[in-house]
């Protein structure tokens, strides 16, 4: 019986090579193949990401102008739910029938276990009635979370909004998860890193229905959560707030800045919003209602809205013109109207009295020296030389160049130059063609706050900063390019005779913004009013001029440089100057004397009826 | 029949008690750990399962001494007595109420008894008896002949001829199946080794190994079709299989036409046919068997194996959890009471004190651990194939091999299952799973082979 004893060696070779292949799998199992660490890192661990609260926003005097509230979200753990009255449930938390059911599918489906969203921010006064109620509907709990509150009401444009991050965000910086929200415009857009902090993350064990039940590898793997950065901007709430009162009712808007800094100290577009509509629940029927306004209250006027400048824009040709020595301060031209239309003035004798009168043929004519210089021969090779040095000139004040403004989108005014007059003419052309710039009419644009940085520039008599929100980071950490003066092409001797010009323009008699004069404070200022025309039904219609005015004050070491422009609303002096003249006293004085100055403002209405805009 | 070598202490195997005691104090310090709750942290606590666990083996080692202090001869006098007794047990269960859809207990208030555990010891006695007396040279050899992987009605004669063997083996898998408990049922099929090496079975195993294959591709290919090439016809994995076979029998045919001897080839014709015959019955007995008589969890747990559902969460939670918690192990484990899946206040592991015992070991041991356990049962089972191998008696050998074969088949299923090899079949690894009827049997079984192997060198007939 040999070949049956023989079976006892299979039967031993059965009971090795069992157990060897069983190591061998083992080997593979837990030492080889990572799958199963991660599948059980995915079954029995979990993490609660802690959020950090968002940094504090302050003004130039610490008072708080962006801060936190908490607002509640009522989830749900459909598992947990037991006999829930929905009728009531609904009318406690403020939902119909219809949502209640939708939201109740969507979670079931997302997960039995795990938490859903049934009704979200609900703010902190509603859920005070709320919370005595919610323990009858077990399942249900609420979780706070941190929403921005605008406690000032103002400076919408500036301090922007947020709202939840989509897919474009998150592929974008891989930080977002789905349902964060994310800074989406103004200081809350362009400080989103300083402001958000940073998440911190808790692992925890789970056992087989997903409850906690320790912490894993005793926290060795958590991080806390950084707060976010407190910033003070440049920006003076009572201003801010006082030129928005200004600007009720009006198309437009106010820059004031720093001139010493290139802190802008107030910026105004109107018409405006309170920022708090675009926070919480509604934020999105609120949106959609700006957003179709036909004021168009969602744009930020001051700084993404180019207008041709009108007279201010003369200061930069006297400027200029003395600084490239085609004319000196005392320099006259003829009032010669066959030139180019003006009102009847005595004739300017020199520099300051022609800023003073805003003679029309005064700067066409100095203009013209600047770029017809006869550096050739041909007169259209002349304009073209002429054309390129006119623009540098300009640009060197800041117009139509990246002012480097904390702002997400900047809009740049329009320095034409000898190309774009090129690409735009098909003739040959020479000054005389181009001659409306040297009155900031045609071709050139300029943004409200390149107004006020030139405001500032004529104030610091030739150089400027880039105008800028930022004033402390918590941490300090303000981009250096903010404390660097940037110089014009223009020696600071020629300042003196355009300051001397503005000065008049307010305080003498037949200076254009009379209105603009206090006793207290030397206003200097140049008004400004911007022929404008519209296309209806492909006919040319022209509107009511733009009223624009710009200052600094005081004369001597001006503490604010101002614009303001409001559209559609007449001659500059007659409604910028003053309320130029009211935000320079607010701020200076902290408070308004010529009250009657104040209310014709506050109660004028001009905001135009699309009949009465145009010209008759 | 008193020897001067009969004395028990100098002639136990110390080596498989000490394996044996080993096996049982990691298992009961590994149900610990499984169990292990806080409040209570008593290790001889009777209201945990590790306190129940350690009283069990008090008892399996009062039950061993008893046995130690037997008779050889009373032993296998009353192997029929004790078969008798168990099928008795087995019979009696049924008319128990059901716990979890099966009559497997017999419940003493707390405590619960589960008699096919103890009918495994019953039936290796008896079976080892039936052998001993009927073991002839002659018997075996004719059985033997008739016994090839072609002749699966070679069965039928095999049963004709060792009525005994079918009654001793059948009666037991038919009162489990009315329980019904299909994982004794699979464990009672473990003698199918013993008759092997009894040489009863020919060359069952490597027509074991064909049926598994073919039973394997069948339920792989079963509900999918296939387009034939040339023809383009839509066939049925079934039929493809058949075509298979048809071609696999043609190639027979031509070798054996080529290389055997004319006179040979008749006999060897025939056998291909038969083969091809059986294999195709075989094929519609797996494909309707998986349909119709498997009851759907069953099916289930089968299609997991084979991979052909992957539901992680939903029907594969019990193996993908089990899985998860010894792959998560690494190299060295994550120490001692430190499981995160197979643990008891995590629970991610399901019957982690039980049938997936193995989890909380491998999770918190690692590869090290599982190597270690591995081969400690290879080295037991070997150890019992040795100690079988060395008796004169024909009684003790046969009864060593069902012992051997009875752990073989638990250490394969249990950890086949945890592992993915195997379906998941409910049954106890040795030692290791809590419960109090397993403890008891594995020890009875273990201490009559000492007893038996102790006495092996007294000359019994």
């Amino acid at each position: 019986m040999k070949n049956i004893d023989n079976r006892k060696y299979v039967i031993a070779l059965l009971f090795v090579l069992i157990p060897i292949t069983f190591i061998v799998r083992l080997f593979y199992m837990q030492v080889v193949d990572d799958k199963w660490k991660e599948r059980a890192a995915q079954i029995s661990e979990n993490k609660i990401l802690t959020y950090p609260s968002r940094g504090i926003v302050y003004d130039r005097n610490q008072t708080k102008i962006i801060g936190n509230e908490i607002y509640y979200d009522i989830k749900v753990v459909p598992r947990q739910t037991k006999n829930t009255d929905s009728v009531a449930f609904c009318k406690l938390v403020g939902i119909s029938m219809e949502e209640y059911t939708a939201r109740m599918i969507k979670a079931r489906k997302y997960s039995m276990r795990k938490p859903s969203e049934i009704v979200r921010q609900i703010p902190p006064d509603e859920f005070s009635l709320i919370a005595p109620e919610l323990y009858k509907y077990p399942g249900f709990f609420e979780v706070a979370r941190t929403l921005r509150v605008y406690p000032k009401q103002i400076a919408a444009h500036v301090l922007g909004y947020m709202n939840e991050v989509n897919k474009g965000d998150i592929s974008k910086d891989n930080y977002y998860k789905s349902g964060d929200y994310i800074g989406r415009m103004g200081i809350e857009k362009m400080y989103e890193k300083q402001l958000r902090g940073q998440r911190g993350v808790k692992y925890y064990l789970q056992d087989a229905i997903g409850i906690a039940t320790g912490e894993y590898e005793n926290g060795k793997y958590d991080t806390l959560a950084k707060q976010g950065k407190n910033i003070s901007l440049s920006i003076d709430w009572e201003l801010q707030a006082y030129g928005e009162k200004l600007m009720q009712n009006k198309l437009g808007s106010i820059v004031a800045i720093e001139p010493s800094t290139g802190e802008i100290l107030a910026m105004v577009s109107a018409p405006s919003y309170d920022p708090n509509l675009l926070v919480g629940r509604h934020l999105g029927e609120n949106y959609t209602a700006l957003y179709k306004d036909t004021l168009l209250p969602l744009i930020n006027r001051s700084i993404n809205t180019a207008y041709m400048p009108g007279s201010i824009f003369k200061t930069v040709m006297a400027l200029a013109g003395m600084q490239e020595g085609v004319i000196t301060e005392n320099s006259s031209f003829a009032c010669n109207k066959s030139l180019i239309g003006c009102h009847n003035h005595p004739t300017a004798q020199n520099v300051s009295d022609a800023v003073k009168m805003s003679c029309n043929p005064y700067f066409v004519s100095l203009t013209r020296r600047i770029v017809q210089q006869g550096k050739s021969n041909n007169i259209f090779k002349d304009a073209a030389i002429g054309m390129d040095i006119w623009a540098k000139y300009v640009r060197s004040f800041g117009i139509g160049t990246n002012l480097h403004t904390d702002f997400p989108t900047e809009t740049r005014g329009n320095v034409p130059d000898t190309k774009y007059y090129n690409e735009h003419l098909n003739f040959n052309w020479a000054f005389s063609t181009v001659q409306s710039i040297a009155i900031g009419q045609g071709e050139v644009t300029i943004t409200p706050l390149e107004m006020a940085n030139l405001a500032a520039i004529i104030a610091n008599r030739g150089y400027y900063y880039y105008p800028h929100f930022i004033k402390d980071i918590e941490g300090g950490d303000v981009p250096d390019i903010y404390s660097q003066p940037n110089y014009t092409m223009v020696d600071s001797a020629y300042f003196e005779p355009v300051i001397d010009g503005m000065w008049r323009v307010v305080h003498e008699a037949g200076g254009t913004a009379r209105r603009a004069r206090m006793d207290s404070i030397a206003v200097c200022g140049k008004t400004g009013t911007v022929e404008n025309f519209k296309n209806i039904n492909g006919k040319r219609y022209q509107l009511t001029d733009h009223s624009n005015f710009m200052a600094f004050a005081p004369r001597e070491n001006p503490q604010i440089a101002i614009s303001v422009f409001i559209e559609n609303s007449g001659f500059g002096g007659t409604w910028s100057a003053p309320v130029a003249s009211l935000m320079i006293e607010k701020y200076i004085n902290r408070t308004i004397q010529d009250t009657v100055k104040e209310n014709r403002i506050l109660n004028a209405n001009l905001i135009p009826d699309e009949d009465d805009i145009i010209r008759k | 029949m008193r020897t001067q070598d009969n004395k028990l202490f100098s002639n136990i195997d110390w080596a498989l008690l000490a394996t044996y005691v080993i096996l049982v104090i990691f298992g009961i310090s590994n149900v610990y750990s499984a169990v292990y709750n806080p409040d209570k942290p008593g290790l001889f606590n009777l209201d945990t399962e590790h306190g129940k666990q350690i009283m069990w083996f008090g008892v399996s080692l009062f039950l061993g001494v008893i046995v130690l202090f037997l008779e050889s001869s009373f032993i296998r006098k009353y192997a029929y007595w004790a078969y008798g007794a168990t099928m008795l047990l087995l019979i009696g269960v049924l008319f128990t109420s059901p716990i979890n859809g099966a009559r497997s207990w017999f419940g003493f208030g707390s405590v619960g008894i589960q008699p096919s555990e103890f009918a495994k010891i019953g039936v290796a006695l008896a079976l080892a008896r039936y052998i001993d007396i009927n073991s002839s040279a002659k018997t075996r050899k004719r059985v033997t002949k008739n016994l090839g992987l072609a002749s699966l009605w070679g069965l039928v004669p095999f049963i004709q001829k060792n009525k005994g063997i079918a009654l001793i083996l059948g009666l037991p898998c038919a009162l489990v199946l009315l329980q019904p408990d299909a994982g004794t049922f699979i464990v009672f099929t473990s003698f199918i080794l013993v008759l092997y090496r009894e040489g009863y079975a020919g060359n069952i195993l490597l027509f074991i190994l064909v049926a598994v294959i073919i039973a394997v591709i069948t339920l792989l290919v079963s509900d999918s079709s296939f387009l034939f090439p040339i023809f383009k016809i839509k066939l049925s994995g079934n039929t493809g299989i058949i075509l298979a076979l048809i071609v696999i029998a043609g190639i027979l045919a031509l070798l054996v036409k080529s290389f055997i001897l004319k006179r040979n080839r008749k006999s060897l014709y025939r056998s291909i046919i038969g083969s091809f015959i059986v294999a195709v019955i075989f094929v519609n007995f797996v494909e309707l068997g998986y349909s119709t008589i498997l009851q759907p969890h069953q099916k289930v747990r089968i299609d997991l194996l084979l991979g052909k559902i992957d539901d992680p969460d939903g029907k594969g939670y019990n193996i993908n959890r089990a899985k998860a918690a010894i792959g998560s192990g690494g190299f060295m484990g994550k120490g001692y009471k430190s499981a995160t899946l197979a643990n008891a206040s995590q629970k991610h592991v399901p019957m982690q004190s039980t049938d997936f015992i193995f989890c909380t070991w491998s999770e918190e041991r690692g590869f090290v651990g599982s190597l270690f356990l591995v081969l400690l049962y290879t080295f037991l089972l070997l150890k019992i194939v040795v100690i079988a191998e060395r008796q004169r008696s024909i009684f003790t050998r046969v009864y060593g091999y069902c012992v051997g074969a009875i752990f073989f088949y638990h250490f394969l299923i249990n950890v086949g299952m945890a592992i993915g090899l195997a379906p998941v079949i409910g049954i106890p690894l040795p030692f290791f799973s809590y419960g109090g009827s397993a403890m008891m049997s594995f020890s009875v079984l273990i201490f009559i082979l000492l007893k038996l192997d102790s006495e092996r060198k007294i000359v019994l007939k």
